[in-house]
């Protein structure tokens, strides 16, 4: 009873916050974890794309890459580096989350943004500096 | 002239600055405002909770199954969902006007330190109908220079989400799921 009532608050303060706790780390880096909240792997998609967004958006910086080829090549390895962590890695059940096209949209335009940020202000930085 | 100079950038600094410092206290008086009020605590945890609930029952029994009287607590309970997060909204839409003043405030603020100026250079030419925006009050042709209110919105798109869901403020998948709020429009019967 008591653990149950633990259990409830304990997912109901992750459900304020929106942060993730220490465990959530834990699962997200090792393979074929348990994910019985939705919402918590869904964060983790999030903040893996947004991660993956300024690592992309600096080395493109850095390497001065031009033309929509950097825009297109940032689409295609976010959604697929994506779609192997949740399909090949994590082996989730895609349908439980209303299918995979659902996955790859999480938090795909905040993503977006921050790698045009990041790569647009590096580039500056390093060529125009 | 150059002491003209020096003084117009020490101007800009400290206008900059200012700027910073109003921004940062609005956010915080909207915090205080807003979310930390008991109410809003309050709204948003009922309304998680109850799209759960109205999900899984869902679920359980699909749309159109269920008998008449598990039906008739799905609509009960779906009434009960629609008026708590109108509540929330109404809550909200008072942050929501004191950050979109500010917000304004702060690009007018920018405009006039930034107008007419190559903020960066982007690395690629923008399509036709966002020129209009990379390219605002900016002299020449070189269309990869980039104004600071492409920048400007950029940023807001990435900074501005991530710290909400940082902190929490962003609505929950449940309950942008089930619909509600002010501006949803209304479920079909």
């Amino acid at each position: 009873m008591y653990a149950k009532q633990d259990k409830r608050k304990t997912e109901s303060a992750h459900e304020i916050s929106g942060k993730l706790d220490t465990s959530v780390w834990v699962r997200a880096f090792s393979s074929n974890s348990e994910w019985s909240n939705k919402d918590e792997f869904l964060d983790v998609i999030y903040w893996i794309r947004q991660v993956l967004g300024l690592i992309i958006g600096i080395t493109w910086g850095v390497v001065a890459m031009k033309g929509f080829a950097g825009i297109i090549s940032f689409s295609l390895l976010n959604a697929g580096l994506v779609y192997i962590y949740f399909n090949n890695f994590q082996k989730v059940e895609e349908e439980e989350y209303g299918g995979a096209w659902e996955i790859t949209k999480e938090g795909f335009m905040t993503s977006f943004a921050s790698f045009m940020v990041s790569w647009i202000i590096v580039y500056s930085a390093i060529q125009y500096g | 002239m150059g002491g003209g100079e020096a003084r117009g950038r020490m101007v800009e600094g400290k206008g900059r600055e200012m700027g910073v410092i109003i921004f940062t206290l609005f956010l915080g008086l909207t915090w205080l405002l807003v979310y930390r009020t008991e109410k809003y605590q309050k709204l948003k945890l009922e309304v998680e909770r109850q799209s759960k609930k109205l999900e899984k029952k869902k679920d359980a029994f699909g749309d159109g199954g269920g008998d008449r009287s598990q039906r008739k607590k799905i609509e009960r309970q779906e009434e009960k969902l629609k008026n708590n997060s109108r509540d929330l909204s109404l809550v909200k839409m008072k942050s929501m006007f004191a950050i979109g003043f500010s917000f304004t405030a702060l690009m007018s603020m920018f405009n006039s330190i930034f107008d007419g100026r190559v903020v960066a250079k982007l690395p690629f030419v923008p399509i036709t109908w966002l020129q209009g925006l990379s390219h605002r009050n900016l002299l020449g042709d070189d269309y990869s220079d980039c104004s600071f209110i492409f920048l400007y919105i950029l940023c807001t798109m990435s900074i501005r989400q991530n710290i909400q869901k940082l902190l929490g403020f962003a609505p929950s998948r449940a309950a942008n799921q089930q619909g509600g709020g002010l501006f949803s429009p209304p479920p079909v019967k």
